[in-house]
């Protein structure tokens, strides 16, 4: 209500009183608003900000507090430097899209064709089958990756690309996803085009695929995302270096013997990160859709 | 569509051409097949492998051992202490993000200059990845040249070993996960006030009710539904915690951050015995079900009040 009056053309001096009484009943909201985005901005930020400081300087510069615990004082590019010429991490950000892909492209896929066929198709067993694939959303991958690896191991694929994306590509969320938008469909659509001779596969096709659109860009940030932030799996089923993905890489500079990577860590965590919480923000109507929808029955 | 959907037996008039078995089973074959081998599969095998004994050497099943793999993990105290602390994780997830999602999510719904901000803020934080976030989390709070104790010891407070004291690593691990997560039940939260008609709240003031009456008259009844919601996911969140605990401390100092995930790891990877570790596995699996079934319970007994 407040808002809307204050946005109204009025008499100069109303106007100015209320935006007065605003400002002064909701300071206190505001002021806790800018300092919990400060808190959620800063790790990041700061990380980005250290990724230009010299290893020397991260671990000498931070304690005692001063500008420089925050700052680079002397800005230097060398851990990008480092980074995109002796440590190649342009290959594992290669694997990384390449993984991402591959989970968006099969996710896209079964997902859809799943989704349509739970949503609108009728055939024996559907219900269980469906509630048994929601099912696998209570098991955490922590859970079987033991046995999941035996399988990969059998099935000849460890140390392979589709390692990385293929046992989790097919997820119950893109199903369930996927199910809801097409059942949003209004059943006219559908019918109308039955009616002119379509069968129910043109019908997904031309009809229901084209209508879903703006679920299928929450499903393909959302598994992009995922994949992307993968961290477990592909440490455990990558153990080729020249195909392993960026996350490992990148947590693998910590644990260098003797050798600090400090900068180089902070380099490569702002290069794998910066730019997929942008596109997290600039997409959130997607984002947070999908987020949200994942959670609802 | 509503009124369709409300006739029962609904999809009998969606019949004709869709009544297709064979299309509709061919469509979801994909889906299926990858689910019940990547993920179907593992789980019973990991099942079956708890009740069988292995060779250490070429890790072939020697035999069927009934209970035997669960009675020598309860024996073990370090798989009490990662049981213990399952809980303790779960707890404290669970008792810190709901109530402060709750609160940021009253918070941003004001809609007042600063919101957009705030939760582009903690939309970012979300997206980033566990294992970046705990990477450079473990180095603000490294003990000797950190920033948290360069903070500490600029407002001349004791400097703290954070992950590197056995008391302070578990807390310290979840305040980096509740950072990380908290931004998932907020946004449930907010899609679930959003969902609630304005006018509610807004003749509840006109009645004289205070913002803390409507709070917790209307608004919070109203948002069981995401409550529910979002604490299953974070349930689910808390009880899988693992890439921060393996980045940041490895499970140390002395066991103190090791929960069930990161022991069946352990002991699956590290120290390649399939039985026990699939026992932990399983053990994990059983509080997540019983954490589940409890909250479900819980929130039910209130409805039928």
């Amino acid at each position: 209500m407040t808002m809307a009056s204050l946005t109204l053309p009025q008499a100069g001096s109303v106007d100015r009183a209320e935006r007065r009484h605003f400002i002064a009943r909701h300071a206190g909201s505001m002021i806790l608003l800018a300092a919990i985005g400060i808190i959620f901005v800063f790790p990041i930020a700061w990380a980005a900000l250290s990724s230009f400081k010299s290893t020397n300087d991260i671990i000498t510069g931070t304690f005692p507090l001063s500008w420089s615990s925050f700052l680079p004082l002397q800005p230097t590019f060398e851990n990008y430097f480092y980074l995109f010429t002796e440590l190649n991490f342009q290959r594992n950000l290669l694997n990384t899209l390449i993984a991402a892909c591959g989970q968006v492209g099969i996710a896209v896929v079964a997902s859809s064709l799943a989704g349509y066929a739970f949503a609108r198709l009728r055939f024996p067993g559907s219900r269980v089958v469906f509630a048994l694939l929601l099912l696998t959303a209570f098991i955490p991958v922590e859970a079987i990756i033991v046995p999941l690896y035996r399988i990969m191991q059998w099935l000849g694929l460890v140390s392979t690309y589709p390692a990385l994306f293929l046992p989790f590509a097919c997820n119950p969320f893109g199903i369930f996803l996927m199910r809801q938008a097409f059942r949003d469909i209004p059943l006219e659509m559908e019918e109308a085009a039955k009616i002119d001779g379509a069968g129910p596969l043109r019908v997904f096709l031309t009809i229901a695929l084209p209508n879903v659109k703006p679920t299928l860009a929450t499903l393909v940030l959302i598994q992009f995302i995922w994949s992307w932030n993968a961290y477990l799996w592909p440490l455990v089923i990558m153990q080729d270096p020249n195909k392993q993905i960026a996350q490992v890489a990148i947590a693998n500079l910590k644990s260098i013997p003797n050798f600090p990577m400090d900068g180089p860590l902070f380099a490569a965590a702002t290069a794998v990160t910066i730019p997929l919480v942008i596109l997290s923000i600039v997409l959130q109507r997607y984002y947070v859709r999908g987020l949200v929808t994942s959670g609802m029955k | 569509m509503q009124a369709t959907a409300a006739k029962p037996p609904r999809e009998r008039q969606w019949t004709g051409q869709n009544s297709n078995p064979i299309l509709g089973l061919a469509m979801i074959l994909p889906a299926a097949a990858a689910l019940a081998l990547f993920q179907f599969l593992p789980l019973i095998t990991a099942v079956l492998n708890s009740l069988q004994s292995f060779s250490p050497f070429d890790q072939s099943s020697t035999g069927w051992v009934g209970l035997d793999n669960y009675a020598e993990l309860l024996a073990d105290p370090a798989f009490r202490s990662a049981l213990l602390n399952t809980f303790v994780y779960i707890a404290l997830m669970l008792g810190l993000t709901i109530p402060l999602a709750l609160v940021l999510a009253v918070l941003l719904d004001k809609r007042l200059p600063g919101s957009t901000w705030s939760r582009n803020a903690i939309i970012g934080a979300l997206a980033a990845s566990e294992a970046v976030t705990a990477l450079i989390w473990n180095q603000m709070y490294e003990p000797s040249s950190g920033l948290f104790n360069a903070i500490l010891n600029a407002v001349h407070l004791p400097t703290q070993p954070f992950l590197t004291g056995s008391s302070q690593a578990l807390i310290s691990i979840v305040i980096m996960s509740v950072w990380k997560d908290v931004g998932l039940p907020m946004l449930i939260f907010l899609a679930g006030l959003q969902a609630i008609p304005r006018e509610l709240p807004e003749a509840a003031e006109l009645d004289g009710a205070s913002e803390r009456q409507v709070f917790w008259t209307i608004t919070l009844p109203l948002l069981r539904p995401s409550i529910i919601v979002a604490l299953f996911m974070m349930t689910i969140t808390a009880t899988r915690m693992f890439t921060p605990i393996l980045i940041m401390t490895q499970g140390g100092p002395q066991g103190s951050t090791t929960n069930l995930a990161l022991y069946s790891y352990m002991l699956g990877f590290e120290f390649q015995s399939p039985g026990s570790a699939s026992a932990s596995v399983v053990c994990m699996l059983v509080v997540l079900a019983l954490v589940t079934a409890a909250q479900s319970f819980i929130l039910r007994d209130k409805e039928a009040k």
